[in-house]
């Protein structure tokens, strides 16, 4: 259960995967995923995990998701025979960017197969961790393939994990938008999906922060959109209290991680800014919540940078360090001239301004403050480490020298709740509101705002007119992320309170107070 | 000096005039181009200005329609977003049940929300008001927040993204901003609070005059999502085996330490390299131990070696012997190692014609290997020299696209945009040039006196520099702050009194342009919502919407359909320089004229041919024609003629010439057999030469020729010496003479057959002297001359660039080029030349083959050529 002990990891590969090979020019390249595999071998963590070779995939098993006419299409597709399939392929949006080439199914079923077997593998717990490189390919939609993606493994395997778990969560790091994962659960609560992407004039072109889900699965999809250059530091600044409030909020029994290396700096096709260390803390920070962990590969365009991000993301889930001289393998020239494992970021500007992350991020926490506290947690069994981990963690801490982060984010939600105690006197005088406008809380700033501006005689409590000042007068220069931390401080609290006093989260809540 | 350094992904401002606001792009690329200049492939952004009128109503739709996020709003996103609206009716029929629509939506919530109560019923719809107001601002309510001046101004810094890439020169970028999408979380103020900063929603197809949203949409339905398998109950297990879905490779689950793998990887590798040694056909491949182990050391061996291990329980003993079995040693090969070199250089050959497109590689080149030996193969071969190679040269292509450019910054004064205020010299003005400089306190403008005049934007009467800002029919100025302001954003920093109602200024400007425009010739600055106006009829870009442009100037009142010819007019008739906001200059540069002919020029031409002389005038422009003697000669000529001869006179009469297609293919046929001047001369009828510098040896028994052994350079040098051979003077007039000889060739009835390019080693009749280039050097030494440039250290010729058939550029080696031909002209000669006329010469230059009208002067024809001609072929 500790963060740092080494999992039971499994890996799926299988030897031909590499020699797929999507057309000339084509930025997609299997091949990316054999030199991960050499790079194991040759840093010698290939003898640490078990190595499984998938099945192929049947067409059943797509079926599970994908419409029985697109994997039969799929099936018979050939370079050879493409020209009696016009219609379909523009159907199914095969062509361009996905287009037809030699082993083409066989490729999807080698990618599907892994992710599939992977999770059967997590539902048998026979296993911690596993890993398909092959697998993450994320666009790919119930009857239409779309950016390189043809055959949706995630989801296929997360339908899997679902048959033994009653929440899964999934989580993508690639540069894109995970839309093809997200549009098969728009609308159970059963599995959320967190997207972290660059958004805007962007490929897919969704993943907006107002895409939250619909009918039952609203607020079960997360979309961070983001700008060019994310960084590191930025990258971690906005995916560790997310990711910590999801799990605080969803509970997830099972988590699956899309690993997309095209977040990295100097990436074909991505814009960020992102180096290995950075890309693989992601994959560390979930690892800490000792969860089933299914790791996916997904997009990664200059391939020399996936496979190291991916080694080194392998190297992760081990727990083992691995040195930063790349050792000697078969395509050791392609990491020429400097032949390391990691890589530095370039001096690319980064358009996410710290501002701009910790808006979004409170918008997103807004939005998970609507979800009925970890669903359905006490009505069905789950499996205990989903709760009992937390309280786990808590206690080692303080034996252990290192902080973890998620614990130093916990820390900061007591902060919060103090000073709840102290708002609360103040929400108990605005217990007269309608809570439902609670849920607007902007809304509300504006009309007190308006108010305000109307008639200076609204008197409010001081956190509004904090709000108002940043309203009215913001920004000037070094003082603005104080401001808004503080009026966030604010926010947080009063809706915390009022969650407290008005809603049946509040016994949820509560609950797991008494459990920690 | 950060704040310099351009790079790929910046957003910039571009100046293309410096009348005109920038211009904000994004660089795509960094492009060096041959002359060392850069150049910059950018992304175009833009404004509201930019945008015909009704897309711009669309756009304010728009941001209501977000605002609102109502099922009806976002479907109108999607439908009459993508109207066409070149035409502005039709489009507008389309519209209207849609906007009708709106408003009503727009009248309810909107009142609620003034309530105060805020009770829509959407649970997420919390912050969108904020940012849903957009760059809009129609939305009067929701953006109470902003004072009105804010709502003119964020406009401003509203841009519309265009797919469209243009190449710039890297020197017009004028400095970085930043734009991005915008959020709605984010409020409008945090870019009005910073400089430079832009936001966009739409994307703006400056082609067919779209706007859209660039959003993709999650769709929601049966087809789309999938079916969600119920939770098994703890106790019912997955009926699937395992076994069936994977197949175990390796486990960490053994009992041998990391050790004695590493041992035993060394073994197979050791066993590996001992197999190449048994192997034949490896030992010719790896002619030494080494590569022999270093083939031995490839992935595939450790991961056959893992492989084994694995089958045999992890038991080293049992792997160990299965790795030599009795067949002998395990060999394993990988696709790099088991190609022979030829198939490799096939394959090579095969990359270079069909780039990566492996199956026709396959196909063509390589049938007997499989689609994906020939991958494996491709990606390892990546990994060798010869690939790294082909990198370099990649590498020396890549360098020419840029990562980042340092533009220093740029410099207004220098560009001439403006004058300093403090320099107090009168008259000096800039008023003359088309960009118009003023200045403070000279008297710049001509007619309009800016002298004192407040700043249109602000007012202030103070400022470092003085900008002139023109507006069409008046001449305003702007203080630098605003004039900064307005480059940047394309606007003026406040709405004026009179058009503080941002959202109507567009309908309500163009009638009272039109109306106030001539009563703005006082210059007072009264009218100053034509400032406005003419910032956005600039590139409106539909003509209907057009008024006309009338002169301001007292008593002119002149209307113009364009601007830019209202700006020409301004100065050239009253000698105001108006900036058109278009780059295209005002005054034309050059005076163009054509030279109308009539009847009568042509007739007397033709008649009076002999006076004019058209030929000799075409030859020599400064060839004055008398054309008073023309005249009179032409009415003496033209008198007697009737008006049916003049005409007949002047019908042109066109030479036939034939069809080019039956000259070419006449040309081209071989069958119109060789000419008598191709013919070869007989070798018997050849002309001997008198002295033969360098006779054949003498043939022996068995036909071959016999050489003299030379013992020595020198003695072949002064035999050189005694022959007649004289060197050339200078390479250059010996390569002038070589065509004289052409045309003097024409005098002899002999062929000298040395004129065009000839191939050297067989045809040549002519006993000639091929002296090595030291023999060359020797020579050239002797006569004391110096020795030519081209012969040089033996190295004649410089290889020339040529095409070949297939249009390819082909170096063609020294050894096949065309040899010079170096003519000695003798005293006949000369005096031959002095014969002819010039007529004659030319003539035959232009037609060697012909016979000159020369006699007397060849009375040895057939041997002559040959004692003063040293042809000297190197």
């Amino acid at each position: 259960m500790q963060s740092h002990s080494k999992k039971r990891v499994c890996y799926y590969y299988d030897s031909d995967i590499g020699n797929y090979y999507y057309g000339q020019g084509h930025p997609m390249k299997p091949h990316r995923i054999r030199m991960t595999h050499n790079l194991l071998l040759n840093y010698g963590l290939y003898r640490k995990m078990e190595i499984y070779r998938p099945h192929k995939a049947t067409a059943d098993e797509m079926t599970k998701f994908h419409s029985d006419e697109y994997v039969r299409f799929l099936r018979s597709i050939r370079p050879d025979n493409m020209t009696e399939y016009n219609k379909q392929m523009q159907r199914f949006n095969v062509g361009e960017d996905c287009p037809v080439f030699d082993g083409l199914y066989e490729f999807c079923q080698l990618s599907a197969g892994g992710s599939v077997a992977a999770a059967v593998k997590l539902n048998k717990q026979a296993s911690e961790i596993c890993i398909n490189w092959g697998g993450g390919l994320h666009h790919a939609k119930k009857s239409e393939a779309s950016g390189f993606c043809y055959v949706n493994d995630i989801v296929l395997g997360i339908l899997e994990l679902l048959k033994y778990h009653q929440r899964v969560l999934y989580i993508d790091i690639d540069v894109h938008h995970g839309d093809g994962v997200e549009e098969a659960f728009y609308t159970t609560d059963r599995v959320m999906t967190v997207s972290f992407h660059k958004y805007g004039e962007y490929f897919p072109g969704t993943g907006d922060l107002r895409d939250i889900g619909a009918g039952k699965g609203k607020y079960y999809a997360v979309n961070i959109p983001l700008r060019d250059g994310m960084d590191d530091e930025a990258y971690e600044s906005i995916f560790v209290p997310i990711i910590s409030k999801v799990m605080e909020t969803f509970q997830p029994a099972a988590v699956v991680l899309q690993c997309g290396a095209d977040s990295l700096t100097g990436d074909r096709l991505g814009c960020f800014n992102l180096t290995v260390r950075g890309h693989g803390k992601c994959v560390e920070f979930v690892k800490k919540y000792n969860l089933p962990f299914l790791m996916v590969g997904g997009g990664g365009y200059t391939i020399r940078n996936v496979s190291r991000c991916w080694t080194y993301e392998t190297s992760v889930a081990l727990a083992v360090e691995i040195a930063n001289e790349l050792p000697y393998n078969d395509y050791f020239e392609y990491f020429g001239p400097d032949f390391k494992l990691h890589i530095s970021p370039s001096n690319m500007t980064n358009q996410n301004t710290s501002e701009y992350l910790e808006k979004i991020k409170n918008r997103l926490f807004e939005n998970l403050r609507m979800l009925p506290h970890a669903p359905g947690v006490q009505i069905q069994a789950i499996p205990e480490d989903a709760i009992n981990d937390e309280s786990d963690e808590e206690d080692k801490v303080d034996k252990d020298e290192r902080l973890p982060q998620s614990d130093k984010d916990k820390r900061i939600v007591p902060e919060n709740e103090y000073s709840d105690s102290e708002d609360e006197g103040e929400g108990g005088r605005r217990d007269n509101r309608s809570y439902k406008g609670q849920r607007k809380r902007p809304r509300l700033d504006k009309d007190s705002s308006n108010a305000n501006s109307s008639n200076k005689t609204s008197s409010e409590t001081s956190s509004e007119i904090k709000d108002e000042k940043e309203k009215a007068e913001p920004v000037d220069g070094e003082e603005t992320p104080a401001a808004n931390n503080n009026s966030n401080n604010s926010n947080n609290a009063n809706s915390k309170s009022d969650n407290d006093a008005g809603t049946a989260a509040a016994s949820t809540k509560g609950a797991k107070e008494n459990n920690i | 000096m950060a704040t310099n350094m351009y790079r790929v992904g910046d957003y910039v401002y571009v100046e293309t005039t410096p009348n005109s606001p920038f211009l904000i792009r994004r660089i795509e690329e960094l492009n060096k181009n041959p002359t060392g200049n850069v150049e910059a492939k950018v992304m175009c952004f833009y404004r509201r200005r930019d945008l015909p009128n009704p897309l711009v109503q669309l756009a304010d739709k728009h941001q209501l329609a977000t605002a609102e996020d109502s099922p009806l709003a976002t479907k109108l996103k999607k439908t009459w977003l993508r109207t066409p609206v070149g035409e502005e009716q039709a489009a507008q029929a389309v519209l209207d049940p849609s906007i009708a629509a709106l408003d009503e939506e727009r009248t309810s919530p909107a009142q609620v929300s003034n309530a105060g109560s805020s009770a829509a019923a959407t649970g997420n719809a919390n912050s969108n008001n904020n940012g849903g107001s957009g760059g809009g601002g129609a939305d009067a309510e929701k953006s109470e927040s902003l004072t009105s001046k804010q709502r003119y101004q964020i406009k401003h810094r509203e841009l519309f993204l265009s797919r469209q890439v243009e190449s710039i020169p890297a020197t017009q970028i004028r400095g970085k901003c930043s734009v991005t999408l915008l959020n709605e979380t984010e409020s409008l103020q945090s870019y009005l609070n910073k400089d430079d900063t832009f936001f966009y929603c739409l994307v703006f197809d400056p082609n067919q005059k779209t706007l859209l949203a660039d959003k993709g949409e999650i769709r929601v339905g049966s087809r789309y999502q999938c079916d969600i398998p119920a939770k098994l109950k703890d106790t019912s297990t997955d009926e699937r085996k395992l076994e069936e879905l994977e197949s175990l490779v390796w486990t960490p689950e053994h009992t041998l330490t990391d050790r004695k793998i590493d041992q035993f990887l060394v073994v197979s590798r050791s066993i590996g390299t001992f197999a190449r040694a048994l192997d034949c056909s490896s030992s010719v491949k790896q002619p030494s131990l080494h590569m022999s182990a270093a083939a031995a050391s490839r992935d595939i061996t450790l991961f056959h070696a893992m492989n084994i291990l694995h089958k045999h329980d992890y038991s080293i003993e049992e792997a160990m012997s299965s790795l030599v079995p009795s067949t002998g040693p395990v060999l394993c090969r990988d696709e790099i190692e088991d190609w022979s070199a030829s198939e490799a250089n096939l394959f090579e050959e095969a990359l270079d014609k069909y780039g990566k497109d492996f199956n026709d590689i396959r196909q063509d080149f390589l049938p007997w290997k499989t689609l994906k030996q020939i991958i494996e193969y491709y990606y390892m071969w990546k990994t060798t020299d010869r690939y790294v190679q082909q990198k370099r040269v990649k590498a020396v292509e890549a360098e020419l696209k840029l990562k980042q450019v340092y533009i220093p910054q740029y410099n207004n004064a220098k560009g001439g945009a403006t004058v300093k205020a403090a320099a107090g010299g009168g008259g000096s003005g800039g008023g003359g040039g088309g960009g118009g400089i003023y200045n403070g306190t000279t008297n710049g403008g001509a007619d309009l006196s800016n002298n004192g005049k407040p700043c249109e934007s602000c007012g202030t009467t103070k400022s470092s520099q003085w900008n002139p800002f023109s507006s069409g029919h008046m001449a305003c100025r702007l203080c630098q702050c605003c004039w900064d302001y307005w480059k940047k954003y394309g606007s003026l920093k406040s709405a004026h009194k009179s058009d503080a109602n941002d959202g109507e200024i567009k309908k309500k400007v163009v009638p009272t342009t039109v109306a106030s425009a001539p009563t703005s010739t006082t210059a007072t600055g009264t009218n100053n919502t034509t400032v406005v106006d003419i910032n956005d009829d600039d590139k409106v870009s539909d003509l209907t919407n057009r008024q006309l442009h009338r002169c301001s100037i007292v008593n002119c009142g002149k209307e113009f359909k364009l601007k830019t010819h209202l700006a020409r007019h301004y100065a050239q008739a009253h000698g105001i320089a108006i900036s058109s906001g278009s780059p295209r200059p005002i005054m034309k540069t050059r005076t163009a004229f054509y030279l109308h002919t009539n009847p009568m020029t042509r007739v007397a031409r033709i008649i009076c041919r002999n006076i004019v002389k058209p030929k000799k005038a075409a030859r020599q422009s400064a060839y004055a024609i008398n054309s008073l003697l023309v005249k009179q000669e032409f009415t003496n000529r033209i008198n007697g003629k009737s008006p049916a001869e003049i005409k007949k006179l002047m019908l042109l009469k066109p030479k036939d010439r034939g069809s080019v297609t039956k000259i070419a293919n006449r040309l081209g046929a071989p069958g119109s057999g060789p000419h008598e001047w191709l013919v070869l001369t007989p070798k018997d009828k050849m002309p001997q030469p008198d002295v033969v510098s360098f006779p054949k040896p003498p043939k022996a028994a068995d036909g071959s020729l016999v050489y003299e052994r030379v013992p020595n350079k020198t003695p072949e040098v002064e035999a050189t010496k005694e022959l007649t051979i004289i060197p050339a003077q200078s390479t250059s007039t010996l390569r002038k003479r070589a065509h004289e000889e052409q045309q003097l060739n024409g005098t002899e009835v002999t062929i000298v057959p040395s004129g065009p390019p000839a191939k050297r080693p067989n045809k040549d009749p002519m006993p000639s002297h091929c002296p090595s280039p030291e023999q060359f050097a020797a020579m050239m030494a002797a006569s004391g001359q110096p020795l030519s440039r081209h012969h040089l250290n033996g190295k004649q010729k410089i290889a020339q660039m040529a095409r070949g058939g297939n249009g390819r550029k082909q170096v063609i080696s020294w050894m096949d080029a065309p040899d010079d031909v170096y003519f000695r002209a003798t005293d006949i000669h000369k005096k031959t030349r002095k014969i002819l006329t010039a007529v004659d010469l030319r003539r035959a230059a232009r037609k060697p083959w012909r016979n000159l009208p020369i006699k007397s002067l060849a009375p040895e024809p057939s041997s002559r050529p040959n004692k003063p001609e040293i042809v000297i072929l190197d």
